[in-house]
């Protein structure tokens, strides 16, 4: 298939996946096409079990598709080894995840650096790597604390900057702050938008509306089909003295 | 009355809810059971084969022999004269003999052995008439086979053999008292020059002179069979003699050493047995170790929700035993009965001596034994965890459900300098130091068992421990193996299980499941090797201490490294296996299980 | 009462007056009992005079407003779409939206879900400028907590904007 218009970094056409066998079959994500462009945050809302977080597993290679395309910056993903996805993971691809999944006994910057050890960098270059993106994330006095020692908010920064370290060309969140309070949610906020400005590509799964509000895109989700799409950059109709009751 | 009742209802729903560990842990102390089990069987065999022997043979309460002294060129042949004084010798009732002894080399079929050949009358002789069980006594041509040497040899009546040179044939196969069985006839003094540890023979004098001639170098021996008024005075007849007798002079020794001889059969036997069903019982404790080890998160949690709705840390260790306790004992019971089926089949007396009908029984002491000691083992491997469980505060143990790994920040700091593969090995592994001291335990423990194999067999070196004890030796010997091999699968397994997050996680970050297979197999090379390495020492040791007298050969370099070798290898495919099997899961499904 | 409202239940057809109260009633529950009974029939006059709704007197019943038969005009109409589409917030109030998507239903003026849709971009929107301009803010700044409440409002009516679009999914199969 021949796209003309192919600055997409992550493109989906007719994604499925399906649970189970006969009666008790679920489709967990239903004929699902999405284009997000370089550059460009899109969050994915919808109801729990709705197949979100399916759908963002199936775009990062964590997951296989029952039918349909994955590609990933011009390339074809879903028919690769799992070798190859590995690979993939490493250099292309970064996961955020809702319960942050650092690695308890690693202080924070070696938890950032883990990607690129594995990618195989030189364990000093990953050091520095880490340390940069430890500053950028605002958690450079937090170099050498285990995470037990640190708030969720800042667990989840770190979780981002280990998403960040090996340049990936799309960062996939998957409930970034479903753990958080609100505090910390704060937190995660300035820093999404904070990689948006720097043109990162992100895809969000969130039921978070403050986070899908950092989007240029909200695409709604239900039963495990996209039901429709809401572009948030433009103005809006309304000012804050309207919402705040000091009526024009 | 009612904890009791509950105590029992919680350990056994447990037990079904795990039913392939908990069968996995009770064949692990049963194996080591019920070779405990044979070993004490044996030493409580009471029936009395050689009274029976001598009894059926006539046989002699002394034996005097005269060897070949040292002489200008050589050996020079002994003099039966020599003999003459004790045969009138006060106490002395009968004799018969000297019959001349000679050894040389013995061929039948493709095997090549030993042979002493005693030249005896085809009349039957007063004292020692070695009971036949098989063809006629000796004649021109014919030749007599001492049954435990036939039994080894895989003789019988009417075969073919060549002793010396000289080919003659099997007319019958005999049991004597005089002798001890092969391959203990060597106990009352042997002038062999072979390279093979002798067997018993019978011919007639004049074919045992034609070997005696024939045989290069065969200076002939002279034994002389000696019956006394009082044999239960035989030791002191034998002390006695020896106090004032000249070097040079006849060696004298009484039933009762012969009798030793051939108990030295079973002893060594049951010495195999004994060390073998220790490295077993350890064995075994490494594995529930692991087993239980690796169920800790689980118990740690249920161990919480016990406190929480009520019980007091004391009734929640007690679950925990009463657990392992009711495993411990049915092992005890399978190994027992293993055991006790399994006695007859290698205790008997030997092909050599006349056996009794009924079974070595098991002694009631021996049962408490067993059964002692497998509850022990689960006791042993349970407590800590179970301690440990019970100490902990209810809140800490509903929440954490599992320990958090500590950190090693060595480890970390060095692997970094790693390549992929082996970064997440050493720090996958790394995470449970206690698992790798019983993986390295384990290991070393196998290695002694095989190693001590090794020394055995190269201190014997020709000289055969006889089919029994080989045959024990290789009971041992396998079930050993297969007993390590099960518990590397153990560890491998609880391992990767283990590692699944972690794994899971890395494999998110970009490893592919062949490093995460590659790494963790290589990590547990380390401990093997240490392992293996510790077994070196530990199985001479063990050799050592067992012994009874005797030297000690270490084995040749190359056993040694086969054995290294072989071990490495066989972790390295187990843990593989295991992990690959480990990293096939897809990633989102490991780490959301875990995050839930 | 919300002047539109009113309007938008006469936009499937003409009704009795105490039809319209009733129809109140029912979409409002407990909240409409708190309701002055008169309330209606003041906006109806008011409506009457401002040309958007016409009423007439049913032949054979006596002269009170709830046995008259009011009608939307052509203007009124136009006002009752406008205001489907308007996309302001919060306006009257939760009740006000809430009888918009009923009156939609009702008379076929819009699909509930359509008009659900559209406002929750509009306050995804509003709540993307109201994060930006609270995270601009410096610490403890005066007009930070102003800030984190519009947040938290617009953070709360699109967890009711959800709520609405779970009862409005599937409405034309319900009796």
């Amino acid at each position: 298939m021949n796209d003309t218009n192919d600055t997409s970094v992550v493109r989906a056409r007719g994604l499925r996946k399906e649970y189970g066998r006969d009666a008790g079959r679920v489709r967990a994500v239903d004929g699902v096409d999405l284009d997000v462009a370089a550059g460009e945050t899109v969050a994915v809302m919808g109801p729990s079990g709705c197949g979100k977080s399916t759908l963002l597993h199936l775009l990062g290679g964590l997951d296989r598709p029952s039918a349909g395309e994955v590609w990933l910056g011009g390339q074809r993903v879903d028919r690769l080894s799992e070798r190859a996805l590995a690979r993939l993971r490493c250099d292309a691809i970064g996961f955020v995840f809702q319960a942050f999944q650092l690695m308890d006994e690693l202080t924070s910057v070696e938890n950032v650096e883990l990607p690129a050890l594995l990618a195989g960098r030189s364990p000093r270059a990953a050091r520095r790597l880490a340390a940069d993106l430890l500053e950028r994330v605002g958690l450079a006095d937090r170099a050498t604390f285990l995470p037990a020692a640190l708030s969720g908010g800042q667990r989840q920064r770190v979780a981002v900057a280990r998403a960040l370290v090996n340049q990936p060309a799309v960062v996939l969140a998957d409930e970034p702050t479903g753990n958080l309070d609100s505090a910390a949610t704060v937190e995660v906020l300035r820093l999404f938008e904070t990689l948006h400005v720097a043109g990162q590509t992100l895809i969000i799964v969130t039921h978070d509306s403050r986070i899908a509000a950092t989007a240029d895109r909200m695409i709604s989700m239900r039963d495990g089909a996209l039901t429709d799409e809401t572009r948030l950059t433009g103005g809006t109709s309304g000012k804050l003295a309207d919402t705040a009751g000091l009526g024009g | 009355m009612g904890k009791l009742y509950l105590v029992c209802r919680l350990a056994v729903r447990d037990i079904r809810h795990r039913p392939a560990q908990a069968v996995l842990l009770l064949l692990a102390i049963a194996t080591g059971a019920a070779t405990l089990t044979l070993a004490l069987a044996i030493q409580g065999t009471t029936n009395n084969p050689y009274g029976r022997t001598q009894a059926a043979t006539n046989g002699p309460d002394v034996v005097a022999e005269v060897l070949p002294g040292p002489g200008p060129a050589g050996p020079a042949p002994a003099g039966a004269g020599e003999l003459a004084p004790l045969e009138h010798a006060p106490g002395v009732t009968a004799h018969s003999g000297p019959f001349p002894v000679t050894w040389t080399t013995l061929q039948a079929g493709r095997t090549t052995a030993g042979a002493e050949v005693e030249g005896r009358s085809t009349a039957p002789s007063p004292v020692d008439q070695p009971r036949l069980s098989q063809g006629t006594w000796v004649r021109p041509g014919g030749v007599v086979v001492e049954a435990s040497f036939a039994n080894a040899l895989g003789l019988h009546a009417g075969d073919r053999l060549s002793i010396g040179g000289s080919s003659f044939t099997v007319a019958g196969i005999a049991v004597t008292a005089a002798v001890p069985s092969y391959p203990q006839a060597c106990a009352i003094g042997c002038f062999n020059s072979t390279p093979y540890n002798p067997g018993l023979v019978w011919a007639t004098q004049a074919d045992a002179g034609h070997i005696a001639h024939a045989a290069a170098p065969g200076p002939v021996a002279w034994l002389l069979n000696l019956k006394l008024t009082d044999p239960a005075a035989a030791s002191a007849f034998v002390s006695r003699y020896d106090a004032v007798a000249s070097p040079g002079a006849p060696s004298l020794y009484s039933w009762q050493s012969i009798r030793d001889g051939d108990a030295q059969v079973i002893a060594n036997m049951q010495l195999v047995l004994f060390t073998g069903s220790w490295l077993l019982a350890l064995l075994a404790l490494a594995s529930v170790a692991v087993l239980v080890g690796g169920r800790m998160a689980e118990q740690t949690r249920r161990v919480g929700l016990l406190k929480a709705v009520g019980s007091t840390p004391r009734l929640v260790a007690v679950v925990l035993l009463c657990e392992h306790v009711l495993v411990g004992l049915c092992a005890a019971g399978l190994g027992l009965l293993a055991g006790w089926l399994a006695a007859p089949l290698i205790s008997g007396p030997g092909a050599g001596l006349l056996g009794a009908p009924n079974a070595p029984a098991v002694s009631g002491a021996a049962v408490g034994l067993v059964i002692a000691l497998a509850v022990g083992v689960a006791i042993a491997a349970t407590f800590v965890p179970a301690i440990r469980a019970a100490r902990q505060s209810t809140v800490a143990a509903l929440e954490d459900s599992a320990r958090a790994p500590r950190r090693r920040t060595a480890v970390i700091r060095l692997s970094a300098h790693l390549p992929a593969t082996l970064l997440l090995g050493a720090r996958l592994v790394a995470r449970r130091p206690r698992r790798l001291v019983l993986s390295v335990f384990s290991v070393a423990v196998t290695a002694s068992g095989l190693v001590a194999v090794l020394v055995l067999h190269a201190t014997a070196a020709g000289w055969s421990f006889g089919p029994r004890v080989t045959q024990a030796t290789t009971i041992v010997s396998v079930t050993l193996v297969v007993l390590a091999a099960v518990n590397a699968v153990f560890i491998a397994w609880t391992t990767a299980v283990e590692t699944q997050h972690p794994a899971a996680l890395a494999r998110a970050l970009g490893a592919t499941p062949a490093q995460i297979t590659a790494g963790l197999s290589a990590a547990q090379l380390l401990p093997a090797l240490a392992g293996a390495l510790l077994g070196i020492p530990g199985g001479i040791g063990i050799y050592d201490a067992a012994k009874n007298g005797g030297t000690t050969t270490i084995p040749s370099a190359l056993w040694l490294a086969v054995m290294v070798a072989g071990t490495l290898l066989a972790v390295a495919v187990l843990t593989a296996v295991a992990a690959h099997i480990g990293a096939r899961r897809p990633v989102n499904e490991v780490l959301q299980a875990e995050a839930a | 009462m919300q002047q539109e409202v009113v309007l938008a239940l006469l936009a499937k057809e003409p009704s009795y007056g105490y039809q319209l109260r009733s129809r109140l009633q029912q979409a409002l529950g407990p909240v409409g009992d708190e309701m002055n009974a008169g309330q209606i029939y003041v906006t109806l006059s008011r409506l009457e005079k401002a040309g958007v709704v016409s009423c007439e007197q049913a032949p054979g019943l006596p002269d009170r407003p709830d046995r008259k038969v009011y009608a939307l005009t052509a203007a009124g109409q136009q006002r009752v779409t406008e205001w489907i589409t308007d996309v302001r917030w919060p306006g009257a109030g939760l009740a006000e939206f809430h009888l918009k998507l009923i009156a939609a239903a009702a008379g076929g003026l819009a699909d509930p879900l359509a008009v659900i849709e559209a406002q929750r971009g509009e306050l995804l929107r509003r709540l993307r400028d109201a994060q930006r301009a609270a995270m601009a803010e410096p610490d403890g700044s005066e007009a930070a907590p102003l800030l984190e409440g519009i947040v938290l409002r617009l953070q709360a009516d699109l967890r009711w904007l959800e709520a609405c679009e779970r009862y409005w999914t599937g409405w034309k199969d319900r009796p």
